[in-house]
């Protein structure tokens, strides 16, 4: 390692570093044979790590989409767009839903395989939240809800019947208008309730306040 | 007029460098293999990073066009065309994130709970994938929380050391420092799978 190296390999191939320190990295690399070697030796790992993720068949629809722009040329991609689909369905009463529990099941499409809404219920704070279910997969949509608060973040739980909640493993913040749209990993089978709380920034293991929002799928 | 069955069949024996070679020239059959033989850890990626199967179906979408039309050829002598596609998958998602939050959306940093793949569906390259995916994951769960920490921040999550170094409160140089260690302890827990883990 050259007398200028400042360890930022690692980051540069993790695609860690600020545009001009990459570019800065980039130069040095061109005279420091030890960091292209860490490198080529640390960007082995990095194109693993895509594999560390959990696998998921890519769904069938999106392989015919593929097909179709190949086939037709089309410049202009068709887009999954859930959210207009969302907004049609209950029409300008998103604000109404806000501090209501609205146990009302919309099937979104006129089908219930192809979605349900499920209005979910907020409390403690302003702005409305809904569950969105697609094949046994969740997907939560928040709008103009409070800011989780400096060094807080939301964190979302998964309950079954009785059982005390477990970590989703999905921590979210809002927009500045307060809009978020968070999937939900994995199946939600045997999920009785959705349950969002305020957890200081990183998350914990076990919510340390009332749930601010509650989503009923039972 | 060639069995198209036939064909199809036959582009299927091809290795993913040969059928590179045909997607350039425009045969949208050796797409397709191409498409079906990766799709899946792309889908799986994009969902991890987008955290949203809507967006996470986007970019794959996007990032198969672009291979597809784009003039941007792949370089055998850095690596298999699994890790170039996954590349290509992994900037897209990154690029959506980023200008989502830059739009001001929130940020999502979330792992999987339960798999969604009925365990019927799985055919002999899923399973051959699923088992590299295992050894990849334990490996990295392996690492010291500290050090996976800032490895998924950057990499799944898409933030730069110094937003790392603000969510968590730490100097510059610790987070650097973390993350080169959790690198390098990879390395050696995968050794050389690291290289030939995405065939």
């Amino acid at each position: 390692m050259s007398d200028e190296c400042v360890g930022d390999a690692a980051a540069y191939v993790l695609g860690a570093l600020e545009p001009h320190e990459a570019a800065a990295f980039e130069l040095h690399l061109e005279r420091c044979a030890v960091c292209r070697e860490e490198l080529d030796s640390l960007g082995g790992v990095v194109r693993a790590l895509p594999m560390a993720t959990r696998q998921y068949p890519a769904p069938k629809r999106l392989r015919r989409r593929v097909r179709r722009a190949v086939r037709h040329g089309s410049p202009a991609l068709e887009r999954s767009g859930p959210k207009g689909r969302l907004t049609a369905a209950f029409g300008g009463s998103l604000a109404a839903l806000a501090a209501a529990a609205v146990a009302v099941v919309a099937i979104v499409g006129g089908s219930g395989l192809s979605g349900t809404v499920l209005p979910a219920r907020v409390s403690g704070i302003a702005g409305s939240a809904q569950l969105k279910l697609v094949h046994g997969h969740g997907e939560l949509v928040v709008k103009h809800l409070t800011a989780p608060g400096k060094d807080r973040v939301y964190e979302v739980w998964l309950q079954r019947g009785d059982a005390a909640p477990v970590p989703a493993s999905v921590l979210f913040s809002v927009s500045t208008s307060g809009d978020a749209d968070v999937g939900l990993p994995g199946d939600l089978s045997g999920v009785s309730s959705v349950l969002v709380t305020s957890e200081p920034l990183g998350g914990t293991s076990k919510p340390t306040r009332a749930p601010v929002i509650v989503a009923r799928l039972t | 007029m060639p069995n198209p069955f036939a064909v199809r069949r036959n582009l299927r024996r091809l290795a993913d460098e040969d059928l590179v070679e045909l997607v350039y020239s425009g045969e949208a059959r050796a797409f397709d293999v191409i498409y079906d033989r990766h799709s899946g850890p792309a889908f799986s990626l994009a969902f991890r990073i987008c955290g949203s199967r809507a967006r996470a179906e986007d970019v794959v979408q996007d990032a198969f066009l672009s291979i597809w039309r784009s003039g941007a050829r792949y370089d055998r002598a850095r690596g298999s065309v699994r890790s170039w596609v996954l590349g290509v998958v992994h900037n897209r998602a990154i690029d959506a994130l980023r200008r989502e939050a830059a739009r001001g959306a929130g940020r999502t940093v979330e792992e999987k709970f339960a798999d969604a793949v009925p365990s019927g569906e799985y055919t002999d390259t899923e399973v051959e994938r699923r088992d590299d995916a295992e050894r990849v994951r334990r490996a990295l769960e392996a690492l010291p929380g500290e050090q996976r920490k800032v490895i998924e921040l950057a990499y799944f999550g898409g933030f730069t050391h110094q937003e790392i170094t603000e969510m968590l409160s730490l100097p510059t140089g610790t987070v650097k420092g973390r993350m080169r260690l959790g690198l390098a302890k990879l390395r050696i827990e995968l050794g050389d799978e690291a290289n030939v883990v995405l065939p």
